[in-house]
């Protein structure tokens, strides 16, 4: 796995056109999930599937292959997306969705939900509904954690937050999953 | 069974998934859940909450989104390639001329203790000046590189969202 990191530092150290093709085509589905659930919209998470590949591209020198590259493509995909909403003078992330310790904040009600967008195109299962009853800090950790299956400390990394932070926030957001899928409010 | 030992087994439910236990820890959870039915059932309830996750988010990728992605890359890619040459020329004049400086140096300061001679200005300015001699090609390249990156932040900005 280290050499595969390694090789695949140094094919974008080169920006290897073919291998990062070959990304595109492997990583679309989770990158494209992972924004789709960031943003709250299709569209945009469009626009950012594009900019972060172009971001991969052109910082692909950074890359050091010490770390999985799901990571590293995730972190470019937040920030791209949290200087979106600093430039657009909105809240940070943070900010939008909910204080750390107290009761959360859901995305706005003229933003629907990326949740709620997925269910009208698809069909409807309690798991859909349950995550979009969960804060957004908490399902995007859960969503790090067992969908794209990171470790504690890449989702450190991915959300440039301590691991006490990260961990506090998998236990809280597993409580509130298991809530919402009782049917409960999380 | 006192409240503290159903605490601590909720607590290693979910720590098992988060962050993982020790055997021993998973050797007493076992045998705890073996006679605690809801512990057993909150177990269930976890167990099968990160199953969902897991299995039952799915999400469709537009179709044709990779191959405008890769079509974009591209273009950016060919782009960086045409630039790279002129960067590259940039750092081979900063280094040429740091070259030059440094093979002149004692004669540029000879010229300037000269100029000293004839004007009588201070030391202090005339080794100013000798440090301005050696500044002005980092200065000049730093500058150029600014330039060049916001160049490259306002195309990103007026070719992005």
């Amino acid at each position: 796995m280290m050499d595969d990191s390694k090789a695949l530092a140094k094919g974008l150290q080169r920006r290897d056109p073919e291998l990062l093709d070959q990304l595109i085509e492997q990583y679309q589905y989770r990158l494209f999930r992972y924004l789709v659930h960031l943003t709250a919209s299709r569209e945009r998470a469009e626009d950012f599937f594009q900019e972060t590949w172009i971001r991969v591209l052109e910082r692909g020198h950074q890359y050091d292959g010490k770390h999985k590259f799901e990571a590293w493509l995730f972190t470019i995909a937040r920030n791209l997306v949290i200087d979106w909403q600093r430039s657009k003078k909105m809240q940070s992330l943070e900010e939008l969705t909910e204080r750390e310790e107290g009761a959360a904040k859901e995305f706005p009600m003229n933003e629907p939900s990326a949740l709620h967008l997925l269910l009208s195109e698809e069909e409807r299962s309690g798991v859909h509904e349950a995550l979009a009853r969960v804060p957004a800090i908490y399902r995007e950790v859960l969503l790090l954690r067992f969908q794209e299956e990171l470790g504690l400390e890449e989702i450190a990394g991915v959300l440039a937050a301590p691991l006490s932070t990260v961990k506090s926030r998998l236990y809280r957001g597993l409580e509130a999953l298991k809530g919402a899928m009782q049917g409960g409010a999380a | 069974m006192n409240a503290e030992i159903h605490a601590r087994a909720q607590k290693l439910i979910a720590q098992e998934r988060v962050e993982g236990i020790s055997q021993a820890e998973r050797e007493w959870l076992a045998a705890h859940l073996r006679g605690c039915a809801s512990c057993a059932q909150d177990a269930q309830r976890t167990s099968d909450a990160l199953r969902d996750l897991r299995g039952g988010m799915t999400v469709t990728v537009p179709r044709g989104l990779a191959e405008r992605t890769r079509f974009r890359v591209q273009l950016r890619a060919q782009e960086l390639r045409e630039r790279e040459p002129k960067s590259r020329l940039l750092w081979i004049m900063c280094a040429v001329s740091w070259a030059l400086g440094i093979a002149s140096a004692p004669y540029v300061w000879q010229a300037i203790q000269w100029i000293g001679d004839r004007t009588g200005a201070p030391r202090l300015v005339l080794e100013f000046g000798f440090g301005l001699w050696w500044a002005i090609p980092a200065l000049f390249a730093a500058a150029i590189v600014v330039m060049e990156n916001l160049r490259q932040a306002n195309e990103r900005n007026s070719s992005g969202r």
